[in-house]
């Protein structure tokens, strides 16, 4: 185990541990030529061992004999040979002792390796054939991953013999935390404890990940050097990455030393083609541990990974579940709430904060912010979303350290540590945030705090210190978002843009039927306008060819019939004319300019003096703003007003007719009132209603469309228009118009 | 005997807006002639001495008074051709129609029309309308050269 590397010696990322040009003494190493098996590296204590002058350049089968009556040529011709070391057999070379013969091929390199046997070993094969199955029904037997890695540090330990076995599990960004423990308390307890991920530098790691199990069996050995044939050419460094008797860091030496750990073994847990975490076995004294058991432990720790797959995958799939449920529940939200998915979203609180497993919740839409949880103030939020929408360019955007990716949100008191983000509408910069704490005030520190491990003069490769370093890495830091979150967050994200889709195809489809109604309708009235006059044209014309014609034939009544003839399909023609007028305003587009409202109502006053001359008529009119409306429909709206305060003060022997305007920040009010005959308020919602007459036609003529056009025309404005009055005490009509946006 | 005054085609489909306007007409003391139309391709035929005017003297109507509602070509289309011929293009065009839809007037003017008066429902109106479009077309209006016979005056003895 080469944690904790030290976190100050700069030095040892680049130490090239693959290529360490030496082996450890317990054993000895040749590279071979291929095809001729003739020896071009040897370990310096090769030719002692071997008792040859020089084992360099002859041809292995020369200087060893055959083993179990193979030659080695024939053993090493096998195509199965690859990176992982294979047992040839055991050898007993005249030098004396008992070595395992292991060969490899790396780099082009045929490599074998001689490990010292063991004198006596703790294990048979059928020992540790047991004690795997044994560790096998303690997993079937729970589906507990803290007793499946408790088992496997126990069991580690059993096989090894050592003094403590730790297993320690890398995060997402490769910080480690001791999950599980086995000791015998000669050496300190570690779990619990975190290590920041630069205590492995990464090469180690790497190396870790290809070459699963590493033993130092004495952290006190001399490196044997690896030496080339005086006659070869220059190979360049041998890559030992997958060898057994590597050689090790003299700084990882000199740790252990100081750690009073005298042997250590480490055996990796590969998930997923990642370092899920590491076996650490320590031992005070040193201890070999052969191959077989070696193999027992590679073979525990990959049933473990395994089991931690089997577990992970179960999690993730619940977790799934869960946010499959969570997403279905917003939608549910979503859904009651119609084209607002915001407020559908934010009803349900829980759900929300749950889906991204955050602390505060938002949702910017156009300016406009609904928030839950923590989460930074309006003005933030909206510069949150102003930014992304200017600089995202993915539809998902997650960190675990905002001020990192949005440096303005320092200044934000209390700012949260992490954000997720997913992009609604580009178009109108939409956004749902999430926001997370910061790691250290949520991840619960299994602090029961052990008493560190001290070693005198060793402050600096102290594990507490380590956890300072780590605390000092994850400040300003969330818990990251996984890549299951981030699928989450895309799926909810096109449910959400479905929604909204669907809403806007509504919306189309509407517009296409109201586009469709509204040909309709053009049409129908371009044959009302060409037809339906045509008739009353007809009735009139011929009632006056009649009357002329048969003048002296007819009657005073006869004549008066004829009159009221005429006149009816006058006014029908009227009817129609305004019908039309009324119905072409509704469909004609606003042409919005400045309107000077004194203009158009001085206008509107002279036009409708022409129906009251020799009448006697005060008018007030006051100063009237300028408004932004189309100037053609104003004059309409002013006109029939004003007609309509001459029209009923007709009975008035001074009529006084009042024209003034009002301001509010957010529009204009103008009120035409008069002193006429006025209306009861009963009906007030009738007057502006298409032909609604307050009056009797004998009374006061008219279609009674004026006010309905007066009202539709402030609708189209986004204004308004009512009126107040009584029976006999004269009537106001006001009509507002919304300030046009600077 | 031949009018030597120019005619005033009208063109109108419907007989009881043809027989008020040719009363208005009557009402206003024209002189002219009043050649009548039904739809169209009568007008163009007219104006182009094709069909059933094949045989009828050469020059253009003093004026042409059109309807927009019309069998077979309409209105619109009428005035198209008229303003897509050499011979026919500076004839004084005005329509008369019961439309007041603005797309129909913009159409018109876009095309060219010298007028475009809306039929008024009130028969003195009616009256009043076609005749001073008579009289301003007809009479007062110094017709396009290449016209048979601008002036009284230039009339020639038949």
């Amino acid at each position: 185990m080469e944690f904790p590397q030290t976190v100050d010696t700069t030095g040892c990322e680049h130490e090239p541990i693959r290529i360490p040009g030496s082996i450890q003494p317990h054993g000895f190493l040749l590279v071979l030529s291929e095809p001729d098996f003739r020896v071009t590296l040897a370990s310096a204590n090769a030719a002692a061992i071997l008792e040859v002058p020089s084992p360099y350049d002859r041809s292995i089968d020369d200087f060893l004999p055959p083993v179990n009556g193979v030659s080695w040529r024939a053993l090493l011709s096998q195509a199965s040979i690859g990176n992982s070391p294979q047992q040839l057999g055991i050898v007993g070379p005249t030098g004396g002792g008992e070595y395992l013969a292991l060969a490899h091929r790396h780099a082009g390199k045929l490599i074998l390796e001689f490990e010292r046997t063991a004198a006596t070993s703790d294990f048979r094969l059928e020992q540790l054939h047991a004690e795997s199955t044994e560790f096998l029904a303690a997993l079937q037997a729970s589906d507990d991953a803290s007793v499946a890695q408790d088992a496997a540090v126990r069991k580690i330990r059993k096989l090894t013999g050592f003094d403590r076995v730790l297993l320690y599990q890398f995060d997402e960004d490769q910080h480690g935390t001791t999950i599980a423990e086995s000791g015998n308390d000669l050496l300190p307890g570690y779990l619990g404890l975190r290590f920041p991920a630069d205590d492995i530098p990464a090469q180690a790691r790497e190396l870790y990940r290809l070459n699963r199990v590493r033993l130092i069996l004495d952290a006190n050995y001399i490196p044997v050097p690896i030496v080339p044939s005086p006659n070869a050419n220059d190979e360049g460094p041998l890559d030992l990455t997958y060898a057994v008797l590597r050689s090790v860091s003299p700084v990882h030496l000199e740790y252990m030393r100081n750690m009073g750990t005298a042997a250590s073994m480490s055996i990796s847990v590969v998930n997923r083609g990642r370092l899920w975490g590491l076996i650490a076995c320590h031992h005070t004294e040193p201890r070999f541990v052969p191959f077989a058991v070696r193999a027992a432990c590679d073979f525990v720790a990959q049933i473990l990974s395994l089991q931690i797959e089997t577990h992970e995958r179960a999690a993730e799939a619940e977790r799934r579940v869960k946010l499959r449920s969570l997403e279905s529940q917003l939608l549910t939200s979503m859904a009651g709430h119609g084209t607002d998915y915001s407020a559908g979203l934010v009803e349900n609180k829980q759900a929300l904060l749950e889906f991204a497993d955050a602390s505060g919740a938002a949702v910017v839409v156009d300016q406009k912010t609904l928030t839950v949880g923590r989460t930074p103030d309006e003005h933030q939020l909206i510069r949150i979303a102003e930014h992304l929408a200017k600089h995202g360019n993915s539809d998902v955007v997650t960190t675990d350290c905002l001020t990192t990716e949005l440096p303005f949100t320092r200044d934000i008191p209390q700012c949260p540590a992490g954000m997720a983000a997913i992009s609604i509408s580009k178009l109108h910069p939409s956004f749902v945030l999430w926001f997370r704490d910061e790691k250290t005030t949520t991840v619960h520190w299994a602090g029961d705090p052990r008493k560190p491990p001290r070693v005198p003069g060793q402050e600096r490769l102290h594990p507490r210190k380590s956890f300072e370093v780590w605390k000092e890495t994850v400040r300003g830091h969330s818990a990251r978002f996984t890549s299951a979150e981030r699928e989450a967050l895309a799926d909810l994200r096109n449910s959400i843009i479905g929604i909204v889709l669907r809403t806007a195809e509504e919306n189309a489809d509407l517009s296409a039927e109201l586009q469709r109604s509204n040909k309709e309708l053009e049409a129908f009235s371009y044959s009302v306008s060409h037809d339906l006059r045509a008739p009353f044209r007809h009735i009139v014309g011929y009632s006056e060819l009649l009357r002329e014609r048969a003048a002296e034939r007819l009657t005073d009544d006869d004549r008066r019939h004829l009159q009221i003839i005429a006149d009816s399909a006058e006014t029908a023609g009227q009817l129609v004319d305004n019908l039309l007028a009324y119905s072409r305003m509704g469909r004609t587009k606003l042409a919005k300019r400045p309107v000077n409202l004194n203009e158009v109502f001085r206008i509107a006053q002279t036009d409708a003096m022409l129906d009251a001359r020799g009448r006697r008529i005060t008018w007030n009119i006051g100063d009237l703003p300028t408004v932004e409306a189309d100037p053609s429909m104003l004059q309409s709206v002013a006109h029939n007003l004003l007609s309509n305060a001459v029209k009923f003060t007709r009975t008035r022997s001074d009529a006084v007719i009042t024209v003034r305007a009002q301001e509010t920040p957010h529009e204009y009010m103008v009120s035409v009132r008069d002193n006429g005959v006025g209306f009861d308020m009963a009906y007030a919602d009738k007057l502006f209603g298409v032909f609604q007459r307050m009056h009797r036609m004998e009374d006061f003529e008219g279609t009674g469309i004026g006010l309905a056009n007066v009202q539709r025309i402030m609708a189209r404005h986004g204004g308004r228009a009512w009126a107040q009055g009584a029976v006999d005490c004269g009537a106001e009509f006001t009509f507002s118009l919304p300030k046009s946006k600077p | 005997m031949t009018n030597l005054l120019k005619p005033i085609l009208l063109v109108e489909d419907n007989p009881k807006d043809l027989e008020l306007t040719l009363v208005a007409l009557a009402k206003s003391n024209l002189a002219n002639d009043v050649v009548t139309a039904r739809d169209g391709v009568e007008a163009l035929d007219y104006l182009m001495r094709r069909g059933n005017w094949t045989e009828r003297p050469q020059g253009n109507p003093a004026v042409v008074l059109l309807d927009l509602k019309l069998p077979k070509l309409d209105g619109i289309q009428v005035l198209k051709a008229i303003r897509s011929d050499s011979a026919l293009q500076s004839l004084p065009v005005v329509i008369l129609t019961s439309s007041r839809e603005e797309q129909d007037l913009i159409n018109s003017y876009r095309l060219g029309v010298n007028a475009y008066v809306v039929k008024p429902v009130g028969f003195p109106d009616f009256i009043e309308a076609i005749q001073s479009l008579g009289m301003f077309w007809a009479v007062l209006n110094e017709p396009p050269p290449g016209s048979v016979k601008p002036r009284f005056a230039d009339a020639p003895a038949s």
